[in-house]
């Protein structure tokens, strides 16, 4: 069953088209991966849904219900959640408080609750010390801190935005580790990814996206020899 | 720990209620301006958390002001309730401008914010019959007909009520929304947080803030004008003493609003209108070489050698 599902979603910045007609469907308990060149589109694509920007054209549905009019909080309160490509820690918090900023308001829990489950999060992540500052953390913890507030809204479906940039190979391992993890909690996944290992790694589906439109989907073996994709990220033969 | 601060707490609240007992007129009065100013500079730095900059601070002042002064003279409600009623009617006003002005963001919400406060004045000073036009309106008798004790407890009280919403933003979800906000909209809306809603009602506490604090003050003086109740004054001074004690706090702009106050009344004895000058000069040195402000800096120093 599909939980987010498009149709013909179209966003156009000015008469640049960064989506165009794209369909898709989000299944249940899936790690669907979302590839394509610079500027396809895959970011926009979550901005989209997210509701960061609304749809020039098309529907959204989630959960059967349209949303392609509602504003980003009550997305987010609906369970779409997201993390940043460019991490965005939010200063005057410390680690804990920024995990639980989710809890507050993407699940309009209570302080004292928002505090107690943002405690089991970060253990979960593999956080420690979470009164700290967030000028004391490593890259890695940065973005471990930022998927915590993105579950802390317990969302039914998470999109991650190059959690894999700038990590080192170590760290990409423990990194597929963790995303397995949160998938195992019964968490939709979409990640978006420049990495080939990790998508070929963690995806059960594929799509690939180029000037805004799906070019391929499927299996990663599949759509990674498929001339189309091959062509959009190598370019023509001259 | 926690209870040696809620008792320095009460030790100090007990000094300011019972200053009128050890202290002159001269003092009292001196301490009137100040506790205004605290009033001011608080809430001007809460709507600061949201990171909205308001330069509108003598305008909802001046309103508040006015309204209470008017309500007072045409319905004969005591001053007490007229002074609560200019913080509503501050608090209305900025709700319906807030629907519009809260779409803007950064310098064109702060310069918005300023033009707003002279569009309020130009509109009261051009009302004659409603509002005494450019010469105001003056009251029989001040508030508690003059006396200082009394008028003490009133502007202790408008601070203390300051302190007491600022402290509670920042220790309820309040808190954790607006610093969202300051942060990053973006993540703040993807976190659930529906950023309209909170900004216009922290404009809308804010400008109740200010619009009250001005119903106290124009019943102190039992007078307003355009050019007195709203003047420039009102905007900078509170502005410069958050800044100087330190922004997103309680204590900041509250120990920034005593100090700023103090060297201003000592500077009036001795150099008449230097006090203007040396504002400007500990914004300038503030900005430069200590932008946290004075408890900001403090924290900072200890948090180090910690």
């Amino acid at each position: 069953m599909a939980v987010l599902k498009t149709e013909n979603l179209t966003r156009y910045f000015g008469g640049l088209s960064a989506l165009n007609r794209v369909n898709m469907e989000f299944r249940e308990n899936e790690i669907l991966g979302i590839i394509g060149p610079n500027g396809a589109g895959k970011t926009t694509f979550i901005n989209v849904i997210a509701g960061i920007y609304l749809p020039t054209d098309g529907r959204i549905f989630f959960n059967g219900k349209e949303i392609s009019d509602l504003p980003a909080h009550k997305r987010c309160q609906l369970g779409i959640g997201r993390t940043f490509q460019l991490v965005r820690p939010l200063q005057g918090l410390s680690l804990l408080e920024n995990v639980m900023v989710g809890g507050l308001f993407g699940k309009g829990l209570r302080q004292r609750e928002a505090r107690k489950k943002a405690e089991e999060w970060c253990e979960f992540l593999g956080l420690t010390d979470v009164t700290r500052d967030i000028t004391r953390m490593t890259a890695l913890e940065v973005k471990k801190m930022e998927i915590g507030h993105a579950l802390a809204a317990q969302p039914k479906l998470l999109f991650l935005d190059e959690v894999m940039a700038g990590l080192n190979s170590d760290e990409t391992i423990q990194m597929i580790d963790l995303v397995r993890k949160i998938h195992s909690r019964g968490i939709i996944i979409g990640i978006v990814e420049h990495v080939m290992r990790v998508i070929r790694e963690l995806t059960d589906r594929v799509i690939v996206l180029d000037w805004g439109e799906i070019i391929a989907e499927g299996p990663y073996e599949k759509v990674s020899n498929n001339p189309r994709v091959i062509t959009a990220y190598l370019g023509e033969e001259a | 720990m926690r209870n040696s601060r809620y008792l320095l707490y009460l030790a100090v609240l007990i000094i300011l209620f019972t200053l009128p007992l050890y202290t002159g007129v001269y003092l009292l009065n001196v301490m009137d301006i100040i506790l205004i100013y605290v009033a001011l500079a608080l809430s001007w730095d809460m709507l600061l958390r949201s990171g909205q900059i308001s330069f509108g601070i003598a305008g909802l002042f001046g309103v508040g002001g006015y309204a209470a002064v008017l309500l007072h003279l045409s319905t004969g409600v005591s001053p007490l309730i007229s002074i609560v009623m200019g913080g509503l009617a501050a608090a209305v006003l900025a709700w319906l401008v807030g629907m519009a002005v809260l779409q803007l963001r950064g310098m064109y919400f702060a310069i918005v914010t300023l033009a707003l406060a002279e569009i309020f004045r130009v509109i009261i000073r051009n009302l004659p019959d409603l509002t005494g036009g450019p010469e105001g309106t003056v009251l029989s008798s001040a508030i508690f007909a003059g006396n200082s004790t009394r008028t003490y407890w009133l502007v202790l009280a408008v601070a203390i009520v300051s302190v007491i919403a600022s402290e509670s933003f920042r220790r309820t979800r309040i808190h954790f929304a607006l610093t969202s906000i300051r942060n990053d909209e973006i993540v703040a809306r993807s976190s659930g947080i529906d950023v309209f809603k909170y900004l216009v009602f922290i404009f809308v506490i804010t400008s109740a803030i200010q619009g009250m604090t001005g119903g106290a003050y124009a019943h102190i003086y039992g007078f307003v004008s355009p050019e007195g109740s709203f003047s420039v004054d009102f905007t900078l001074l509170p502005i410069a003493m958050a800044l100087l004690g330190g922004m997103h706090s309680t204590w900041g702009p509250v120990v920034g609003a005593v100090l700023l106050g103090v060297v201003s009344e000592l500077l009036k004895l001795h150099i008449p209108y230097g006090h203007l000058l040396v504002y400007g000069l500990i914004i300038v040195i503030t900005i430069l070489f200590f932008p946290q402000g004075i408890l900001g800096t403090l924290g900072q120093r200890l948090k180090k050698n910690r």
